[in-house]
């Protein structure tokens, strides 16, 4: 057990990964010589060589193509995309290549693919350079989407999304890659969609992702001084989603708050929002609610690009809403 | 002796071939009726006309190469070896087609003969060739990866990334542009500022070369040159294959933006006709080259050199087997179950089999 | 700029208030300080106090409607222009729903339109103007958070279904479960019926059926009346038993009024006295544990002519005669107008009732109030001299032979009566 921060342990990930089975190579821009933009392979490439730690020319669509073609041939190939802004070059690659191939060959050809994406607003990047996109990608069947929210998660969910046969879209955040959190290297890891919960009470189940998760965690530590008890759930994985984590958990508290920073309309939250309806709609003791990203597109403005995605302020007062209402 | 010998495999080799022309146009045809009677549904791109481009590409390559083509790729996927039942199955969308009934006429995919798939999205197939080769190169292994894309998928983006990662990587692929002049209804000129696509690999450094798509033996020598460059190590290879489509785009495509005089024009020049012709016939009679025109008989002769001798009989036994072949496979095809929806959920969650993806229980 | 004015907190139990008149007129002077409106809480009515400095401005809430704490009921504005509101302040804050959301918060389910007033509600018109034909008009930019989806916004502010009751699932499946007539729940603050009150419901005593006896009408009870029935109702669960002993009052009456105290006054102190020298008296039993009081504080019994209420005598073992003397009398001040405090009457450790001025009660129990152990009744004295002491136990926290005990301790102290004149708490 070790502290790191949330790009050490996808360092860590991809090493521990590299060295133990010869057919796990990564590629994407400036991967090798550079190190990774945020860092995650920095080092590989001079101890793997550059055929495993392949820096590629600005393709997104093909190089990301070359990753589900050497998937076929028996690779377990890590393609980064710089962001997942620039994954909409290789949504081919992606969406009808990956998540088809397995199916359409009748199970003939498995596709351990695992593409890494920082996405997420960060610091006034533009809109361009603030998307999420997970509810794209979560409408895919064939795709496994992972979201680790602690360096704990990541450090796992990488070694297991590699050594899966599946096409796996890691989302990182980019706000998340300098959080600290404790790291075990030799405890056997939970399942990779199995969804935690951070924190138990007894009054809302708050379902938060990603960055949200740490500000949902805040937000609970509030409103537990004022009284009001929240389960946090992790779900940790959007594709597929652990319903039963989630549905046991709605079923003590009898209310649930999701809280995405994606966009609100048609976004992960309206998923979990209509699937926990549908499944615990006899013990629902008040309409879901979510908290989640404006539909607009991401201000550059500071002040701006604050407002137009969840605070905790917002978790907090939407949950004493849910409260006052009884 | 040794002449001989050369003789003899060649002769094996034209016969091969031609048997493989006939059985690609017989089974196209069937695959036409079976559309037409609506036992086969969805999309269907037929390849007569073309054939000396798979025959001849694909009879240069090894077993241990891997194959990538299109959504016009059941003949590809016959003369790599697939069995004609299998194919027709997968027409039909029958649980013994050989993707499983999941794929249909456009995603034919065999594992075991590496045949990586077709691709009905324009331009994919480059990316899946370049992934292959890679996995190929990283490897070491004297293996190459076969590339079929037509004229129209050239002015697609992958086309350019990807014959530029193949280049600077110098990656063991053969392109193969089946050039048919048209992508569905806009020929060439009207799509493409250079309508000699081979020229367009010479941005990246690509050694490319032009063939008549029409004659099956030229085809079949500059793969057959193409592919031993790539095993030498190369890098990649590039050829473009001028063709000729004798139907339209699809099933739902009169092709009617063609003249007609180029269609007869180029069905006139059917290579089926040409591989027969210089099949049966070891010696030209004065006929025969007054009928061909002077650039038949070059062909012609360059055939005759090395030998096959084929007579009528042979030929016609030869179609007799190929019609029962055909007919055996539509029946086969006819025949099979339908996959059902738990077919479809085991294929799709085939690969995840040894996987605990969440606990079901606390 | 306009303060709100929001209805009072005015005990830790309050949960609504109903607003019983307004003492000022939209676009009136207030002062800080100065009481806007009156509400009648569990057991009193109340003034609204004002917090600011300026003029009564609206929507004002509904006269004789129940209010939730917290929500806003008024505004004082800092200008008389400020005061006028669109319709003149015609507009009412809806007594029945939630507070309105603020305007950061997750839009919900709350029917924020009915709620908000008017001056945080888009107006129709210029939003419509504002905005392109095709957006939602519930879409509002200046939003920090994401605007309802139209077809959220628009279930939402659905009215319940003609006929109709709004209960959430997990009411209705609870309702299933346990037989109960959800049209005969009380819907919760917000209008809608939760778990907690069909819980409560099912809880509760079932309503005699009285459609076969004589016509009748349904009153709505004065908060005080509803407070005492929901205090009675909530001793249910109490194992009380009854023990009785006759004592000559005479002497004490006497002595009491040597020493210008009322009857009531020294039974108090009696009582006092004795449960201070049995700390079993001023214990009291809750799930966690024995609740040990560390002071005896008597509650009385008085009648207001509308009900019954309690006011409390703090520490009244302990401290000088001619205190509790004072605060007695200020207590039934306040009950007279009416203007007494939880503070006043909620906490008692010991309760006493006396009925000793009606003659023909020869005899009569008490029942224990939540929060303490035991109450003595005391009846009127009979033709022997003697009056009936009955003291109702919590059997939880006392024993019979403690409760005889008691009652011997109280004899004495009821023949014996140097306490009152001098020694332990003398005048």
């Amino acid at each position: 057990m070790s502290e790191m921060l949330y790009w050490q342990a996808l360092n860590r990930a991809m090493d521990a990964e590299m060295a133990a089975d010869e057919t796990v190579l990564t590629l994407g821009e400036d991967v090798g010589l550079y190190g990774g933009t945020y860092r995650v392979t920095e080092g590989l490439m001079a101890k793997y060589g550059e055929w495993r730690v392949r820096d590629t020319p600005i393709s997104e669509n093909s190089f990301t193509g070359l990753g589900v073609g050497a998937a076929m041939l028996g690779l377990r190939p890590v393609v980064e995309i710089m962001t997942i802004n620039f994954a909409l070059f290789a949504m081919d690659a992606i969406v009808n290549m990956a998540a088809k191939i397995p199916f359409m060959s009748g199970g003939q050809f498995p596709m351990p693919l695992t593409i890494r994406m920082p996405g997420g607003v960060a610091k006034q990047l533009g809109a361009q350079h603030s998307q999420r996109l997970e509810h794209m990608l979560m409408n895919v069947p064939g795709l496994r989407i992972v979201v680790p929210a602690t360096p704990q998660d990541a450090y796992w969910q990488l070694r297991q999304a590699i050594r899966s046969d599946d096409p796996i879209l890691v989302l990182e955040h980019e706000l998340l890659y300098f959080s600290k959190g404790d790291v075990d290297e030799a405890t056997l890891a939970p399942p990779i969609h199995q969804a935690v919960a951070r924190r138990r009470g007894r009054d809302i189940t708050c379902i938060a992702y990603s960055r949200m998760l740490p500000l949902a965690l805040q937000a609970a530590e509030t409103l537990a001084a004022e009284g009001i008890e929240l389960t946090v759930i992790d779900p940790r994985s959007l594709s597929p989603i652990d319903w039963d984590t989630c549905v046991r958990a709605v079923e003590q508290t009898h209310r649930c708050l999701i809280v995405e920073e994606d966009c609100r309309f048609a976004g992960a939250g309206a998923e979990f929002a209509a699937t926990l309806q549908e499944r615990c709609f006899y013990l629902l003791d008040a309409p879901i609610q979510r908290v989640a990203g404006m539909d607009i597109p991401t201000p550059f403005n500071g002040t701006l690009e604050a407002a137009s995605i969840p605070r905790g302020e917002h978790i907090v007062q939407a949950a004493r809403q849910m409260m006052a209402q009884q | 002796m040794r002449f001989c010998r050369k003789k003899a495999m060649d002769k094996a080799q034209m016969a091969a071939m031609l048997r493989d022309m006939l059985r690609a146009r017989a089974f196209e045809e069937a695959a036409a009726q079976g559309y037409a009677q609506g036992n086969i549904a969805g999309f269907l791109h037929l390849y007569p006309g073309e054939e000396a481009v798979a025959v001849g590409v694909l009879h240069a390559a090894e077993p241990g190469d891997y194959v990538v083509s299109t959504y016009r790729e059941h003949v590809h996927a016959l003369v790599r070896g697939i069995p004609a039942r299998q194919i027709m199955a997968e027409l039909y969308g029958k649980k013994t087609g050989v993707s499983g009934g999941m794929g249909g006429s456009m995603h034919l995919f065999d594992k075991d003969r590496r045949f990586l798939g077709g691709y009905a999205i324009v331009g994919e197939t480059f990316p899946i060739a370049l992934g292959a080769g890679y996995a190929v190169a990283y490897r070491k292994l004297p293996e190459a990866v076969l590339c079929f894309f037509g004229d129209g998928a050239v002015n697609q983006g992958t086309f350019h990334e990807s014959l530029n990662m193949a280049a600077l990587w110098k990656l063991p692929i053969f392109f193969v542009c089946e050039n048919n002049h048209y992508q569905i209804g806009t020929e060439i000129h009207r799509h493409s500022a250079v309508t000699e696509v081979y020229k367009r690999a010479c941005g990246y450094g690509i050694p490319a070369e032009k063939v008549d798509g029409m004659d099956v033996v030229a085809v079949h020598k500059a793969a057959k040159r193409a592919l031993d460059r790539v095993r030498a190590g190369d890098g990649p290879q590039f050829l473009e294959l001028e063709t000729y489509r004798y139907r339209g785009h699809s099933m739902a495509d009169p092709g009617s933006y063609r003249p007609a005089a180029e269609l007869n024009a180029y069905q006139a020049n059917d290579p089926i006709a040409a591989a027969v012709h210089v099949a049966e016939h070891p010696y030209p009679s004065a006929d025969a080259i007054a009928l061909a025109g002077a650039d038949c008989v070059t062909r012609f002769t360059d055939h005759c050199c090395e030998g096959g001798h084929l007579d009528d009989a042979a030929v016609e036994r030869m179609r007799r087997e190929i019609q029962e072949e055909v007919a055996d496979a539509v029946a086969f095809a006819e025949q099979s179950d339908a996959p059902n929806m738990d077919d479809a959920w085991k294929a799709f969650h085939r690969n995840r089999r040894f996987e605990t993806l969440m606990e079901t229980a606390q | 700029m306009k303060a709100e004015i929001t209805m009072p907190v005015l005990s830790d139990t309050m949960q609504t208030g109903r607003l019983t008149r307004w003492n000022k007129a939209v676009g009136e002077v207030i002062k800080k300080g100065e009481a806007v409106a009156e509400v009648e809480t569990d057991k009193a009515i109340l003034d609204v106090e004002a917090f600011a400095d300026g003029f009564l401005a609206g929507p004002l809430a509904a006269v004789d409607t129940d209010i939730p704490v917290r929500q806003v009921i008024g505004y004082i504005a800092d200008t008389p222009e400020a005061t006028k509101t669109d319709s003149g302040g015609a507009a009412r804050v809806a007594a029945t729903t939630a507070p309105p959301a603020p305007p950061s918060a997750a839009p919900g389910a709350v029917p924020e339109k009915k709620t908000a007033p008017p001056d945080t509600l888009q107006p129709t018109a210029p939003a419509a103007a504002a905005t392109p034909p095709d957006t939602a008009p519930s879409e509002k930019p200046a939003s920090p958070l994401p605007p309802h989806t139209p077809t959220a916004a628009a279930a939402a502010l659905q009215p319940p279904h003609a006929g109709g009751l709004q209960a959430s699932p997990y009411a209705r499946a609870l309702a299933r479960d346990l037989e109960l007539d959800l049209s005969q729940v009380k819907p919760g603050p917000d209008g809608i019926i939760h778990a907690a009150q069909v819980l409560a419901s099912a809880l509760a005593p079932e309503d005699a059926d009285l459609r076969r006896g004589p016509p009748y009408t349904i009153e709505r009870p004065s908060m005080l009346r509803a407070a005492v029935a929901r205090n009675m109702s909530a001793t249910l669960d109490t194992p009380t038993f009854l023990i009785s002993s006759r004592f000559a009052t005479a002497p004490l009456h006497a002595a009491a009024k040597q020493a210008g105290l009322s009857l009531t006054l020294a039974l108090t102190r009696a009582c006092a006295l004795t449960v201070a020298e049995d700390p079993w008296f001023n214990q009291v039993w809750t799930r966690q544990g024995l609740a040990k009081r560390s002071r005896v504080d008597v509650g009385i019994a008085v009648d207001t002519g509308d009900g019954l209420i309690t006011p409390v005598l703090r520490d009244a073992a302990s401290r000088p005669l001619k205190e509790l003397v004072e605060d007695w009398r200020i207590l039934l001040g306040k009950v007279k107008k009416g203007r007494i405090y939880p503070e006043d009457y909620q906490g008692a450790s010991f309760y006493l009732s006396n009925l000793g001025v009606f003659p023909e009660v020869e005899r009569f129990n008490a029942i224990v109030p939540v929060g303490a152990s035991a109450i003595l009744a005391v009846a009127a004295v009979g033709s022997d001299g003697r009056a009936d002491f009955t003291l109702s136990c919590d059997h939880r926290v006392i024993f019979g032979a403690d409760a005889a005990r008691f009652l011997q301790r109280l004899g004495k102290r009821l023949e014996d009566l140097s306490w009152l004149a001098t020694g332990e708490g003398g005048l």
